[in-house]
């Protein structure tokens, strides 16, 4: 049995500790906000914040948490930032198919919480784990540029 | 109703046999657990196995340039291809004197000259653990070169008169129980040297620069001398003990290549005593100094540094993150190794290219190869780039040194 803080609530999942994040999200509580992807933390549609830090939640065993905190994109829906970074993001009609976009946008906000105002740079090294099969790389670079620019 | 009968009696006589079997050898299960561990402390797993092969069907190849190439031999109990015919005496012989039966002698590939400082009981004890496993039919491949030659094999005998084979030395009695056993762990089953140290003349470890580092198929073992700049000398000994039981510790990177081995295999098996002593003797060494330092590298511009660090940020930040401090996984974990500090890049472009894989209690952590998908000069500048963020450090490589690295792949 594992305890597991999720957009600040407690949750007892009956699994096995090395029971991946991503499992106990979709399968266990329903919460299918966060995307499988590759399975093997190499692509970033699973892409969820642990205290704060963008992580993939398909390789993070539940027992390696500890008292940690996850948000999944369900639970940023009061979040002013992740407001701004929506609003960013419809602006200029970022998504094409959209399965890469929630591993995308929790990353985008992981870094512009840190680096509110961040070069283009620091948002490609950021951006480089979540892949986009449509290739709406530059629209995604875009719409972070206007995130940070509407941060006040 | 005959023949369920007949089956109930034989899996009868089966169970009432076991315990009877298990009765006539006591304490079998001991000598057999007590081999399997000295067998992962010697790590004779890791040399005595093809990569993706069965476990010590050998067959492994060690290119010896410009000699030839030396393959790992069958240490399964197969009695054709395997040792499965072997006396004990004789497998004591051939791992603590390097002889064989019909006195063909090994190459010192095989680090008998170390393995020399175990006890006959514990080489015996090796082989009960290797009597339970697998035996495998497979015949490995002949060497190439030199070493096909049995008129060579006699000669091992006058290089055994400059090079050991050692014998096993009296504990120390002026020095702690913990720094005897480090010392038997080091120098003999771990046989740290026969990569960390530099080689004489006659291709035997030397004694006088013990441990100073040395590179061997394409990697650097590095200075694990007290030295506090070239060696472990500032390392705490829970670094020392991380690194060597996980592979990792933080501030001083992740292990690749064949130390990642020797991790995956060997040294992740000790226990917490054993590891104890290990980093108690590691610490006595005498101080090897740095080598001279190189002149720094003209081959990256800004534009060539920017070129790796764009490249870098698609291929390497999604793991290691932009500051080197590794996302979820220790091991991603890259900031402060050694590897990053070194000018010459010999382990930075290695694992660039090769890739490398280090296995732990809690599974594989992979860094993926990418010398197929990348010019010689992207490596040296995502390389370059690397080293001058995140280790501090002025190239002295260039792309010749990555062809180079390809080539001891």
């Amino acid at each position: 049995m594992a305890t597991v803080r999720i957009n600040n609530n407690e949750y007892q999942a009956d699994v096995a500790a090395d029971t991946p994040l991503l499992w106990v999200l979709r399968d266990v509580l329903g919460l299918t906000g966060t995307k499988f992807g590759c399975g093997i933390a190499e692509c970033g549609a699973c892409t969820v914040h642990v205290d704060g830090q963008a992580v993939r939640a398909c390789s993070l065993p539940v027992g390696n948490l500890g008292t940690k905190s996850v948000t999944t994109i369900e639970g940023l829906a009061g979040d002013p930032l992740a407001r701004v970074v929506q609003d960013a993001w419809a602006d200029i009609d970022v998504v094409q198919c959209g399965y890469c976009q929630p591993g995308q946008i929790m990353s985008a906000i992981a870094l512009l919480k840190t680096t509110p105002h961040p070069t283009d740079a620091q948002i490609d090294a950021a951006m480089s784990g979540n892949i986009c099969r449509c290739g709406t790389y530059p629209r995604i670079r875009q719409a972070i540029r206007n995130a940070a620019g509407d941060i006040a | 109703m005959r023949r369920s009968s007949l089956i109930f009696g034989i899996v009868g006589l089966m169970l009432t046999a076991i315990p009877a079997a298990r009765a006539e050898t006591p304490g079998q299960s001991d000598l057999v657990a007590r081999g399997q561990y000295l067998a992962r402390l010697a790590d004779c797993e890791a040399c005595h196995t093809a990569p993706g092969g069965v476990p010590f069907a050998g067959g492994r190849a060690f290119a010896v340039p410009p000699m030839g190439t030396i393959y790992s031999s069958n240490i399964t109990p197969d009695t054709k291809y395997g040792i499965g015919q072997w006396t004990d005496a004789q497998f004591a012989r051939s791992v603590r004197r390097g002889i064989s039966p019909h006195w063909k002698h090994l190459f010192p590939a095989m680090p008998y000259q170390d393995y020399a400082r175990m006890s006959p009981e514990d080489v015996r004890a090796i082989r009960a653990y290797l009597a339970t496993v697998r035996p495998v039919a497979r015949k490995i491949p002949a060497n190439t070169g030199i070493f096909q030659f049995s008129i060579v094999r006699p000669g091992m005998f006058g290089w055994d008169l400059f090079n050991g084979p050692a014998s096993s030395y009296p504990d120390d009695p002026k020095r702690s129980a913990a720094w005897n056993r480090g010392r038997w762990l080091v120098e003999g089953p771990g046989h740290c040297a026969e990569c960390h140290s530099p080689r004489t003349l006659t291709m035997g470890v030397s004694h006088r620069h013990a441990y100073a580092g040395a590179v061997a198929a394409g990697w650097l073992a590095y200075n694990i001398t007290s030295d506090p700049q070239a060696g472990i000398g500032s390392w705490t000994d829970e670094a020392l003990a991380s690194y060597l039981t996980t592979g990792h510790a933080d501030g001083h990177g992740t292990a690749a290549g064949p130390m990642a081995e020797a991790v995956s295999y060997s040294l992740r098996f000790m226990t917490k005593e054993d590891t104890a002593a290990m980093v108690t003797y590691l610490r006595t060494l005498p101080a090897q100094p740095a080598k001279p330092p190189k002149k720094a590298s003209d081959a990256f511009s800004p534009a060539a540094l920017k070129h790796g660090g764009a490249l870098f940020a698609g291929a390497c930040a999604g793991c290691h993150l932009e500051n080197g401090a590794g996302r979820q996984v220790e091991a991603a974990s890259i900031a402060g190794g050694h590897t990053l500090r070194d000018p010459d890049g010999v382990n930075l472009l290695q694992v660039l290219i090769e890739g490398s894989r280090l296995t732990t209690a809690t599974g594989n952590a992979d860094m993926p190869r990418f010398g197929d998908g990348y010019s010689d000069r992207d490596l040296a500048d995502i390389a370059a780039y690397t080293m001058t963020t995140l280790g501090g450090t002025q190239p002295a490589f260039n792309t010749d040194a990555v062809k180079a690295a390809r080539k001891t792949e």
